[in-house]
């Protein structure tokens, strides 16, 4: 259980700043809870006992939404829900609505916060793949001398390793920016051990945008679960990028990503099902960007 | 990169009640006021619907209904003994005593009843709430039956016990009659293997089971269905593990159980093969239930890709382990070719 | 730091009430408010059994910190509906058969009626997904799915009302007839107590130490930094056994508490009773216990070789149970095999998972007699036990049945009510012991995992002709119930089919694993996983249809079992033949022919998950748009 001698909702990001001086080195910030509190249990760390628990998801900051064509700007505290039931947001990030399916259930999705999902650094982060794909860039705040500054980076330099960001010890993660990519085709791959609640073996995003010719004029993919980071896979999408897409390409492509796995625990399997995921993956995208997607009629055959 | 869909099936055998030893149950039975009744007895439900079972025994054999008997709470200081939960052996030893008891107590009832009318007391029928006797119009309701019962200082009331005629076994050979009732089934399992990550996902389970005889075949599907996805858990994801004596699947993030989205459309057939020892005929189905669908799934993913699984759980892991291995080896016998 | 303050609407009514700064919503409803019909499965999101809706988004409520229902407004089960006034949802739970051990079931109906209120008319797809969260361990999910669709129906008037009432029975006979379930109303509106949701005037709480080593000598236990604690009303450890300390399924052989030596991880050694569970928690923290570390034993083969260490001194092979079944001479059976086939096949250990953790109360009556409730499956076991336990006579213990929440045969043990009996007697007062899931999968029984070498040999025609089967199974630190399920794993093992030379072992081992218990079908489900797999591969390799090489060795009427009882009506040949027919099972050998058979994908199957049934609903749900 995790015990504490106060529990702080600020309303305001000040609020915010000033518990977490009055409280310092003896705080844990929580928005959720929904990694928190599983965490302090016998198995895991056990019964942990904090001084103070500031709750982070009643800042307006981190509660912002702000979607047009092109932009997309959500609070921290934006529970993983938002993705599949506000039809801007998944108009304009269409793979995080296919993520937010496969993350845990809907009523976790309901708590959980796209920003804790961050903060907490899984290396099988559901939403880490999905806001990479979107160029994600991650908005920090912390008070210095009474002042409130922020600060931005991409995700990709925030999230460092297993459990670990680029955050501060006196920062906040605010809101997270990224491109809109209305009309993208999207596809969230996913395996673990069931369909649901389940923890991601590997995952991969993939979104994908046809120009008129029918040859991929964007694409984007990322995967999570296979090193101590999710990350971007470059190479393949540098070598789709402007070409057709054939199912031979996109083999070509999935076969650039062999060396990748990092995670000792299933190598192979790891391996194996990014190669196939990139595949498949793309080729569910390219379908959904209106293509004529030639492989996946290949792909998807069940001899049922 | 396909989905692959292939199918298999097993069969099974089971023994019920108590394994190669005496097994006994007792109940009390009393026809109450109103024409309702009370049954005691030493154990009862454990989610398996054995309340509702006993209250349909005991309606069925006094003529009342399931909703007018009240089954008193499992105390060992209130009611007799009846052994444990467990064995697959309440509907065959509690609801076995059960109709024992109310047969009892029913016939204090009808005999007073047909002194009364001065009938023969095996023409007096029960049934529907009321007491009757063929060929006359005599006829009065239960409730009225009860009052007169006491009007005559006669409480109507039963007790009764079942047990079973086994033995042990023989140390040395084992020979012996470890259950006086035995029953059969057969699974057939449909699965779709994705041989891009090796998930399995069984489709449908066809589930037939000899019970004797279904008290209540809707709760007989229930324990079909529950046993099965609970076998369908420890073939596929269920995997209680210990390391130097530590257990590193402490809680159920970790130890994972299936959800909705994991299980199949199972369709039962219910056989009634009767057991002619027992006053009712039933037998039981809780736990041969879930003892095929282990090896209908393994057979079917077989027959979906070729790969045989014999160390359980089947995760995705193995079962493209096993693809591969199968890949590797044929394409190692076309090169030897 | 003072305490919180809570302001909001609890099922429609206002409340304002002090909370601890730590409590979760599920602690302040069931313990505050006194509101239990939501449970606690596992306290860490993974069940469903707390599942409210907080602003009108179902939510975990163990998830969730108090100070996040601030202002807001909270509807737990009990706000659905009660006996003689269900819901709709309610109404078709208890007509689809839905409820089992009903200790998911309230969960199960928060979920059901969420997913219709987000979509009334979600398919049984999207009705999966939405209901993903909760686990239910005891109906395989069929039913509830049923009643959800079943509600939907009956919602937009594609089914009367009258399809939610009671079938009465055409003939009047109630045997053979789907009686809904009595016990259904009490658990689809919550309204059922379990162990967990019982309280008693003056109960204290009890908190269990438990060994963190596998296999140790206890040297000393100090337990005066506990009894000093305020709050802290008793301590007991083995020393307060007054009588003959030891309980087991078939053998005697595990202590109330650990007396002299830990047998494994979870082994419990001091418990505490305290006016609170956190006091009860913390006082744990004062025992000081000195363990003198044993050589351990993991691996039930190298536990049965000489010299390894021993785990209980009447048992020096660490062997739990041997049984052997002997038919014939198999050395001349496999001579006349055509087809010898030799499998290792191997099984692990499972966890019960009953969604409902241990718990239970124990009190001293006015009259002396010791009494216990919880959902034991074995009270009148148990009370024998307790009595010898406590020297008493057998009518001053009295054991009551809780209802339970999920067994499958876990509580079938003894393992926590010595432990009540102990702490009632010792303080006087009643004392309430409820397991976290943590500690029920540490501390209790698992399906014995199993390794077994078959050997079996037919002649050409798919003829058994003789049978060499040999199971290793780790029956962990104590004997519960492993001497039965080597027994049961014997008899029936081997399958129902006539085997003229048979050697059948099965070993049950000590070592210093979780122990292994009772759990639903008892060894015959590891037993028949390796038979029914050996025959298909047998099958394959003679080019027989997997229903025929059954069929040829099949049980029939009058067949003698292997453990040469006569039998009378053997109704195998029918469930076969029911089998095939009602699979439309399309013969052959079993040689991976999935990609040419045609009897797949036909009826009685569901449709493959692919995640986002709800999205196809939307594309469907926006197309007659664009039409217009
Ligand atoms: C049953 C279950 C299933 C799950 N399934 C999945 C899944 O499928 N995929 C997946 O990826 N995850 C899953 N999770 C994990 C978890 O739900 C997610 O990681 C979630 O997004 C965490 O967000 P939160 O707000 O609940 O985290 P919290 O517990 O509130 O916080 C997590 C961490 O982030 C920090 N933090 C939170 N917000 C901020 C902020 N704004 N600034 C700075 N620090 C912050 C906290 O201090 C803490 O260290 C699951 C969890 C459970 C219990
Ligand atoms: S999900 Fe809350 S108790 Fe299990
Ligand atoms: S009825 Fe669902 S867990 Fe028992």
């Amino acid at each position: 259980m995790l015990y504490c001698d106060a529990y702080l909702t600020p309303r305001s990001l000040a609020d915010a700043f000033t518990a977490m001086a009055e409280y310092r080195g003896r705080y844990r910030l929580v928005a959720g809870a929904t990694d928190t509190l599983p965490w302090a249990r016998a198995g895991r760390a056990g019964d942990v006992a904090i001084p103070a628990l500031i709750d982070v998801s009643a800042i307006p900051e981190l509660r912002e939404r702000r979607v047009d064509a092109t932009r997309v700007r959500i609070g921290a505290a934006t529970p993983m829900q938002r993705f599949l039931d506000d039809g801007d947001l998944a108009r304009a990030m269409p793979v995080m609505a296919r993520c937010a399916v496969w993350f845990a259930d809907d009523q976790i999705r309901a708590a959980a916060t796209v920003g804790g999902n961050l903060v907490n650094a899984s290396p099988a982060a559901d939403a880490t793949p999905p806001l990479l794909a979107h160029d994600a860039q991650v908005e920090l705040a912390c008070a210095r001398e009474g002042k409130i500054t922020r600060r931005r980076m991409a995700l990709g330099d925030f999230v460092r390793g297993p459990g670990k960001t680029a955050l501060e010890a006196d920062e906040i993660l605010l809101a997270i920016e990224c491109a809109a990519l209305p009309g993208y085709g999207a596809e969230f791959e996913k395996v673990g051990h069931r369909r649901s609640l389940v923890i991601a073996t590997v995952c991969l995003a993939a979104v994908v945008r046809l120009d008129a010719a029918h040859a991929i004029a964007d694409l984007r993919l990322a995967v999570g679960g296979v090193g101590p980071v999710p990350c971007r896979l470059h190479e393949s999408e540098n070598f789709l990028r402007g070409g057709a897409a054939t199912l031979a390409r996109l083999e070509e492509a999935a076969h650039m990503t062999v060396g990748l796995v990092q995670s000792r625990t299933r190598h192979d399997y790891r391996r194996d099902v990014l190669h196939g995921f990139v595949v498949r993956g793309l080729a569910s995208a390219l379908r959904r960007a209106g293509g004529a997607s030639p492989p996946v009629g290949e792909l998807e055959a069940s001899h049922a | 990169m396909a989905r692959r869909r292939g199918r298999g099936m097993a069969a099974c055998w089971y023994g019920i009640a108590r394994t190669a030893t005496v097994d006994r149950a007792a109940a009390w039975a009393e026809i109450d006021d109103g024409g309702t009744a009370k049954i005691a007895t030493g154990v009862t439900e454990i989610g398996e619907g054995i309340l509702t079972v006993l209250a349909q025994i005991a309606a069925e054999e006094l003529g009342i209904r399931p909703q007018d008997v009240t089954i008193g709470d499992n105390d060992t200081a209130r009611a007799p003994e009846a052994a444990h939960a467990g064995a697959t052996r309440q509907t065959y030893m509690i609801g076995n005593a059960v109709a024992l008891a109310a047969r009892q107590a029913r016939a204090q009832l009808v005999d007073v009843v047909a002194s009364q009318w001065g009938v023969a007391a095996n023409l007096v029928e029960t049934a529907n709430g009321e007491v009757f006797a063929r060929k006359t119009n005599h006829r009065m309701p239960m409730g009225d039956a009860v009052s007169l019962c006491k009007s005559r200082g006669v409480v109507p009331v039963g007790a009764a016990s079942f047990g079973t005629d086994t033995t042990g076994l023989d140390p040395v050979d084992g020979s012996g009659r470890p259950w006086q009732a035995y029953v059969f089934g057969c699974q057939v399992a449909e699965v779709e293997v994705d041989t891009l990550t090796g998930e399995v996902q069984v489709l449908g389970v066809w589930a037939v089971h000899d019970v004797g005889r279904a008290v209540n075949p809707r709760g007989v599907e229930g324990q079909i269905e529950g046993g099965i996805v609970q076998a369908l858990g420890q073939a596929l994801m269920e995997d209680y593990r210990i390391e130097n004596g530590r257990t590193t699947t402490p809680g159920l993030a970790k130890y994972i159980l299936p959800t909705a989205l994991d299980v199949p459309h199972v369709t039962s057939v219910i056989l009634e093969d009767r057991d002619p020892i027992g006053p009712l005929g039933v037998k039981g189905i809780g736990e041969p239930a879930m003892v095929p669908t282990i090896p209908a799934v393994m057979n079917a993913i077989y027959d979906a890709v070729g790969a045989r699984i014999t160390a359980l759980p089947a995760t995705p892991e193995r079962v493209l382990e096993a693809i591969k291995e199968r890949e590797r080896a044929s394409r190692h016998r076309a090169a030897a070719e | 730091m003072p305490d919180l303050r809570i302001d909001a609407t609890v099922n429609g009514r206002a409340i304002s009430r002090p909370a601890k700064p730590w409590q979760r919503l599920l602690d302040f409803l069931r313990d505050d408010l006194n509101l239990t019909g939501n449970k606690e499965g596992c306290g860490a999101g993974e069940c469903g059994t707390c599942s409210v809706f907080l602003d009108g988004v179902l939510v975990k409520s163990c998830l969730v910190p108090v100070a996040k229902a601030q202002n807001a407004r909270v509807e737990t089960i009990e706000s659905l509906g009660r006996a003689g006034a269900l819901s709709v949802l309610q109404r078709a739970f208890h007509k689809a058969g839905a409820s089992q051990c009903g200790y998911c079931i309230p969960g199960m109906v928060m979920a059901g009626t969420a997913a219709l209120r987000a979509n009334p008319l979600a398919g049984r797809e999207e009705i999966r997904e939405r209901l993903g969260g909760n686990i239910c361990r005891c109906t395989g999910y069929q039913k509830i799915l049923d009643a959800v669709e079943l509600t939907r129906d009956v919602g937009n008037g594609t089914l009367p009302e009258s399809a939610l009432a009671e079938e009465e029975p055409a003939d009047g006979r109630f045997i053979g007839a789907n009686v809904r379930r009595l016990d259904a109303p009490s658990k689809v509106s919550g309204a059922l107590k379990y162990a967990a949701d019982m309280t008693m005037p003056g109960m204290l709480h009890v908190q269990v130490l438990r060994s963190p080593h596998p296999h140790a000598r206890i040297v000393s236990i100090d337990t005066a930094g506990a009894q000093a604690m305020p709050g802290v009303a008793g301590v007991v450890m083995a020393d307060d056994v007054p009588g003959i300390d030891g309980f087991g399924v078939f053998v005697n052989d595990q202590p109330v508490l650990a007396r002299g030596k830990v047998r494994y991880v979870g082994d419990a050694i001091v418990a505490v009773a305290a006016e609170d569970e956190l006091t009860a928690r913390r006082a744990l923290d004062h025992v000081t216990v000195v363990y003198d570390p044993l050589p351990a034993v993991f691996d039930p083969r190298e536990a049965m070789r000489p010299g390894a260490p021993v785990i209980h001194d009447d048992a020096p092979d660490n062997i739990t149970k041997h049984i052997p079944i002997r038919v014939g001479d198999v050395e001349s059976g496999f001579a006349r095999s055509d087809l010898i086939v030799t499998q290792t096949y191997s099984t692990q250990a499972i966890e019960h998972a009953y969604l409902e953790p241990e718990a239970g109360l124990g009190y001293v009556d006015p009259d002396g007699v010791v009494t216990i409730i919880s959902p034991s499956q074995n009270i009148t076991h148990h009370r024998h036990m307790l009595a010898r336990i406590l020297a008493l006579p057998i009518n001053r213990v009295r054991f009551i049945m809780s209802p339970v929440g999920g067994g499958f045969g876990g509580k079938e043990d003894m393992i926590y009510q010595g432990i009540l009996a102990l702490l009632a007697i010792k303080t006087g007062r009643p004392v309430r012991y409820v397991f976290t899931r943590e500690e029920s999968i540490i501390a209790t029984a698992k399906r014995h995992p199993s390794r077994t070498t078959l050997k079996m040999g037919l002649t050409r025609d798919g003829r058994i002709c003789a049978v060499e089967f040999r199971m290793i199974s780790d029956g962990g630190a104590y004997g519960l119930s492993t001497e039965g399920v080597m027994r049961k794993a014997a008899i029936l093992g081997a399958g129902p089919y006539n085997i003229a030379n048979l050697r059948m072992d099965t070993y049950g081992v000590y070592t210093n694993n979780t122990p292994s218990g009772a759990f639903r079908s008892f060894g015959a489900l590891q037993t028949q996983f390796a038979t029914e797999s050996h025959l298909d591969i047998c099958a394959e390799k003679l080019g027989l249809d997997p229903f025929a090489i059954r069929r040829v060795n099949a049980m029939r009427d009058g067949a003698v079992t292997h453990t040469k009882q006569t039998l009378g009506s053997v109704s195998l040949m029918r469930a076969l033949a029911a089998a095939e027919e009602a699979a439309r099972w399309e013969a052959g050998p079993p040689s991976s022919r999935g990609a040419t058979r045609h009897d797949l994908g036909g009826a009685g199957n569901r449709a493959p998950c692919t995640l986002g049934a709800r999205f196809a609903a939307a594309e469907h749900a926006a197309q007659p748009e664009k039409v217009a």
